[in-house]
Protein backbone atom coordinates (compact mmCIF):
# COMPACT_ATOMS: atom_id res chain seq x y z
CA UNK A 1 0.00 0.00 0.00
CA UNK A 2 1.79 3.07 -0.87
CA UNK A 3 0.36 6.93 0.42
CA UNK A 4 -0.58 7.87 -3.01
CA UNK A 5 -2.87 4.70 -1.92
CA UNK A 6 -4.19 5.81 0.76
CA UNK A 7 -4.62 9.27 -0.28
CA UNK A 8 -6.95 8.17 -2.97
CA UNK A 9 -9.01 6.12 -0.27
CA UNK A 10 -9.34 9.23 1.43
CA UNK A 11 -10.59 11.17 -1.31
CA UNK A 12 -12.88 8.18 -2.24
CA UNK A 13 -13.60 8.27 1.24
CA UNK A 14 -12.97 4.70 1.23
CA UNK A 15 -13.62 3.37 4.80
CA UNK A 16 -12.60 -0.15 4.17
CA UNK A 17 -9.44 0.59 2.59
CA UNK A 18 -8.14 2.51 4.97
CA UNK A 19 -9.43 0.23 7.88
CA UNK A 20 -7.63 -2.39 6.78
CA UNK A 21 -4.59 -0.63 6.47
CA UNK A 22 -4.72 0.01 10.36
CA UNK A 23 -5.81 -3.24 11.25
CA UNK A 24 -2.60 -4.25 9.44
CA UNK A 25 -0.48 -1.47 10.98
CA UNK A 26 -1.42 -2.37 14.35
CA UNK A 27 -1.79 -6.50 13.70
CA UNK A 28 1.57 -6.53 12.28
CA UNK A 29 0.79 -7.27 8.86
CA UNK A 30 -2.03 -9.41 10.32
CA UNK A 31 -5.44 -7.92 9.47
CA UNK A 32 -7.28 -10.25 12.15
CA UNK A 33 -4.79 -9.24 14.71
CA UNK A 34 -5.24 -5.99 14.28
CA UNK A 35 -8.81 -6.19 15.13
CA UNK A 36 -8.41 -7.11 18.03
CA UNK A 37 -5.57 -5.02 19.14
CA UNK A 38 -7.77 -2.33 18.38
CA UNK A 39 -10.46 -4.01 20.63
CA UNK A 40 -7.77 -4.71 23.21
CA UNK A 41 -6.64 -1.15 23.45
CA UNK A 42 -10.49 -0.11 24.07
CA UNK A 43 -11.23 -2.94 26.82
CA UNK A 44 -8.14 -1.70 28.60
CA UNK A 45 -9.14 1.68 28.84
CA UNK A 46 -12.38 0.95 29.75
CA UNK A 47 -11.45 -1.52 32.79
CA UNK A 48 -9.30 1.82 34.21
CA UNK A 49 -12.52 3.86 34.30
CA UNK A 50 -14.97 1.19 35.73
CA UNK A 51 -14.35 2.51 39.43
CA UNK A 52 -14.76 6.07 38.09
CA UNK A 53 -11.88 7.30 39.53
CA UNK A 54 -10.70 10.86 39.53
CA UNK A 55 -9.18 12.19 36.27
CA UNK A 56 -7.16 15.22 34.91
CA UNK A 57 -10.16 16.19 32.87
CA UNK A 58 -8.33 19.65 32.86
CA UNK A 59 -5.53 18.26 30.92
CA UNK A 60 -7.74 16.68 29.36
CA UNK A 61 -9.65 19.48 27.81
CA UNK A 62 -6.68 21.89 27.38
CA UNK A 63 -4.57 19.13 25.47
CA UNK A 64 -7.88 19.21 22.79
CA UNK A 65 -7.80 22.90 22.82
CA UNK A 66 -4.60 23.57 22.44
CA UNK A 67 -2.42 21.35 20.76
CA UNK A 68 -3.29 20.82 16.72
CA UNK A 69 -5.10 17.83 15.13
CA UNK A 70 -2.06 16.22 13.87
CA UNK A 71 -0.65 16.22 17.12
CA UNK A 72 -3.98 14.58 18.64
CA UNK A 73 -4.21 12.22 15.91
CA UNK A 74 -0.12 11.10 16.98
CA UNK A 75 -1.11 11.43 20.71
CA UNK A 76 -4.02 8.54 20.20
CA UNK A 77 -1.38 6.07 18.07
CA UNK A 78 0.88 6.00 21.07
CA UNK A 79 -2.29 5.41 23.42
CA UNK A 80 -3.35 2.34 21.59
CA UNK A 81 -0.04 0.98 22.23
CA UNK A 82 0.28 2.29 25.69
CA UNK A 83 -3.09 0.28 26.44
CA UNK A 84 -2.19 -2.67 24.30
CA UNK A 85 0.84 -3.05 26.47
CA UNK A 86 -0.85 -2.36 29.91
CA UNK A 87 -3.33 -5.34 29.00
CA UNK A 88 -0.44 -7.47 28.82
CA UNK A 89 -0.72 -9.26 25.71
CA UNK A 90 1.89 -8.17 23.63
CA UNK A 91 1.84 -9.40 20.04
CA UNK A 92 4.74 -7.16 18.76
CA UNK A 93 8.49 -8.13 18.03
CA UNK A 94 9.54 -5.10 19.50
CA UNK A 95 8.84 -2.60 21.88
CA UNK A 96 7.81 1.05 22.02
CA UNK B 1 -28.65 10.90 10.25
CA UNK B 2 -29.84 14.38 9.08
CA UNK B 3 -30.26 17.49 11.08
CA UNK B 4 -33.96 17.18 9.90
CA UNK B 5 -34.57 13.85 10.84
CA UNK B 6 -32.85 14.33 14.71
CA UNK B 7 -35.69 16.78 14.83
CA UNK B 8 -38.75 14.29 13.95
CA UNK B 9 -37.05 11.52 15.47
CA UNK B 10 -35.70 12.41 19.00
CA UNK B 11 -35.14 8.76 19.83
CA UNK B 12 -33.57 6.00 17.57
CA UNK B 13 -35.71 2.98 16.72
CA UNK B 14 -35.67 0.40 18.83
CA UNK B 15 -33.03 2.02 21.75
CA UNK B 16 -35.82 1.58 24.07
CA UNK B 17 -37.21 -1.59 23.81
CA UNK B 18 -33.63 -3.08 23.91
CA UNK B 19 -31.94 -1.24 26.52
CA UNK B 20 -31.76 -4.13 29.54
CA UNK B 21 -30.25 -5.88 25.95
CA UNK B 22 -27.37 -3.91 25.55
CA UNK B 23 -26.62 -2.38 28.64
CA UNK B 24 -27.75 -5.39 31.39
CA UNK B 25 -28.09 -3.73 34.83
CA UNK B 26 -28.87 -0.29 33.75
CA UNK B 27 -32.43 -0.16 34.44
CA UNK B 28 -33.65 -0.82 38.02
CA UNK B 29 -36.41 -1.72 39.59
CA UNK B 30 -36.43 -0.34 43.55
CA UNK B 31 -38.59 -1.71 45.99
CA UNK B 32 -37.45 0.80 48.81
CA UNK B 33 -38.85 4.02 47.67
CA UNK B 34 -39.28 6.68 49.51
CA UNK B 35 -42.87 8.32 49.00
CA UNK B 36 -43.45 11.42 47.58
CA UNK B 37 -43.76 14.55 50.21
CA UNK B 38 -47.20 16.04 50.31
CA UNK B 39 -46.68 20.02 49.60
CA UNK B 40 -47.46 21.91 52.76
CA UNK B 41 -48.39 24.91 51.33
CA UNK B 42 -50.31 26.40 48.41
CA UNK B 43 -48.26 26.37 45.35
CA UNK B 44 -48.69 30.10 44.48
CA UNK B 45 -46.61 30.23 48.18
CA UNK B 46 -44.03 27.41 47.58
CA UNK B 47 -40.44 27.80 46.33
CA UNK B 48 -39.62 25.62 43.66
CA UNK B 49 -36.74 24.54 42.56
CA UNK B 50 -35.76 22.47 39.09
CA UNK B 51 -33.82 19.26 38.91
CA UNK B 52 -32.83 18.14 35.23
CA UNK B 53 -30.82 15.59 34.06
CA UNK B 54 -30.29 17.55 30.48
CA UNK B 55 -26.99 18.35 30.95
CA UNK B 56 -27.22 21.87 31.33
CA UNK B 57 -24.82 24.00 32.92
CA UNK B 58 -23.15 28.04 33.29
CA UNK B 59 -20.89 28.35 30.21
CA UNK B 60 -17.40 28.59 31.31
CA UNK B 61 -18.09 25.48 33.92
CA UNK B 62 -16.43 22.57 33.72
CA UNK B 63 -18.06 20.36 30.53
CA UNK B 64 -20.11 17.63 31.77
CA UNK B 65 -18.21 14.65 30.68
CA UNK B 66 -19.76 12.99 28.17
CA UNK B 67 -16.84 11.15 27.04
CA UNK B 68 -17.00 8.83 30.09
CA UNK B 69 -18.11 5.37 29.23
CA UNK B 70 -19.30 4.81 32.84
CA UNK B 71 -20.70 8.40 33.39
CA UNK B 72 -20.58 11.48 35.21
CA UNK B 73 -21.73 11.89 38.46
CA UNK B 74 -21.40 15.38 39.24
CA UNK B 75 -24.31 18.21 39.12
CA UNK B 76 -24.05 21.88 37.85
CA UNK B 77 -25.81 24.59 39.60
CA UNK B 78 -27.66 26.71 37.46
CA UNK B 79 -28.65 29.77 38.80
CA UNK B 80 -32.25 30.17 38.35
CA UNK B 81 -32.14 33.70 37.10
CA UNK B 82 -29.94 33.18 34.10
CA UNK B 83 -30.68 33.82 30.18
CA UNK B 84 -30.39 31.00 27.65
CA UNK B 85 -27.51 32.81 26.14
CA UNK B 86 -25.59 32.44 29.26
CA UNK B 87 -26.23 28.47 29.60
CA UNK B 88 -24.99 25.66 27.68
CA UNK B 89 -26.31 22.02 26.99
CA UNK B 90 -23.38 19.13 27.04
CA UNK B 91 -24.85 15.99 25.54
CA UNK B 92 -24.55 13.20 22.83
CA UNK B 93 -26.63 10.46 23.60
CA UNK B 94 -29.34 12.67 21.82
CA UNK B 95 -30.19 15.40 19.27
CA UNK B 96 -29.76 18.67 20.80
CA UNK B 97 -31.01 20.83 17.69
CA UNK B 98 -34.15 22.04 19.09
CA UNK B 99 -32.04 22.70 22.63
CA UNK B 100 -29.66 25.01 20.23
CA UNK B 101 -32.65 26.59 19.28
CA UNK B 102 -34.51 27.41 21.94
CA UNK B 103 -32.61 25.81 25.68
CA UNK B 104 -36.54 26.01 27.07
CA UNK B 105 -37.30 22.97 25.07
CA UNK B 106 -35.47 20.69 27.58
CA UNK B 107 -34.70 23.29 30.25
CA UNK B 108 -37.34 25.68 30.52
CA UNK B 109 -35.76 28.18 32.29
CA UNK B 110 -37.43 30.98 31.49
CA UNK B 111 -40.82 29.43 31.50
CA UNK B 112 -40.09 28.63 35.41
CA UNK B 113 -39.02 32.15 35.86
CA UNK B 114 -42.20 33.40 33.96
CA UNK B 115 -44.30 31.20 36.63
CA UNK B 116 -42.34 33.08 39.26
CA UNK B 117 -43.17 36.42 38.17
CA UNK B 118 -47.28 35.50 37.64
CA UNK B 119 -47.54 34.14 40.80
CA UNK B 120 -48.38 30.73 39.83
CA UNK B 121 -45.46 29.34 42.30
CA UNK B 122 -44.33 31.25 45.08
CA UNK B 123 -40.77 31.33 44.00
CA UNK B 124 -37.83 29.99 42.83
CA UNK B 125 -34.82 28.64 44.46
CA UNK B 126 -31.43 30.62 43.93
CA UNK B 127 -29.50 27.66 41.50
CA UNK B 128 -31.65 24.69 39.51
CA UNK B 129 -29.74 21.46 39.13
CA UNK B 130 -28.29 19.76 35.91
CA UNK B 131 -26.36 16.49 35.47
CA UNK B 132 -26.33 14.05 32.44
CA UNK B 133 -28.68 11.08 32.11
CA UNK B 134 -25.96 8.60 31.22
CA UNK B 135 -25.04 6.78 34.33
CA UNK B 136 -24.20 3.40 34.02
CA UNK B 137 -23.27 2.20 37.38
CA UNK B 138 -26.96 3.16 39.65
CA UNK B 139 -25.73 2.21 42.29
CA UNK B 140 -23.10 5.27 42.14
CA UNK B 141 -25.53 7.27 40.86
CA UNK B 142 -28.40 6.79 43.96
CA UNK B 143 -24.69 7.19 46.19
CA UNK B 144 -23.56 9.89 44.99
CA UNK B 145 -25.25 12.20 42.43
CA UNK B 146 -28.75 11.47 44.18
CA UNK B 147 -27.60 12.15 47.65
CA UNK B 148 -25.45 15.73 46.58
CA UNK B 149 -28.42 16.77 44.95
CA UNK B 150 -31.26 16.06 47.21
CA UNK B 151 -28.74 17.78 50.15
CA UNK B 152 -28.47 20.88 47.58
CA UNK B 153 -32.34 21.13 47.54
CA UNK B 154 -32.81 20.86 50.41
CA UNK B 155 -29.95 23.62 51.61
CA UNK B 156 -32.19 26.11 49.19
CA UNK B 157 -35.01 25.33 51.39
CA UNK B 158 -37.41 24.34 48.31
CA UNK B 159 -40.85 23.51 49.02
CA UNK B 160 -41.31 21.67 45.45
CA UNK B 161 -39.29 20.24 43.27
CA UNK B 162 -39.64 19.59 39.32
CA UNK B 163 -38.11 16.51 38.10
CA UNK B 164 -37.40 16.71 34.28
CA UNK B 165 -35.58 13.29 32.39
CA UNK B 166 -34.18 14.94 29.40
Amino acid sequence: MSIQYLKDAVANNDFEKLIRYLRLHLGDGNEAAGRKEIEKAWVEALKLLLDVPPTDRAFILETLERKDAATLAHLFFYLHFYFVKRSGEWIHDGTL
Amino acid sequence: MTAHSNEAQQMRPGLWETINERYPGSMITKDDLVPLAHLSKPLSEARLTFVSSAGVQPRGTMPFDVAHPIGDYSFRRVPSNSSPAGLEIHQIKYPTNGAHRDLNVIFPIERLQELAVAGVVGGLTPNFFSFIGYQMDPARFERTLAEEIAEAVVAERADAALLCPA
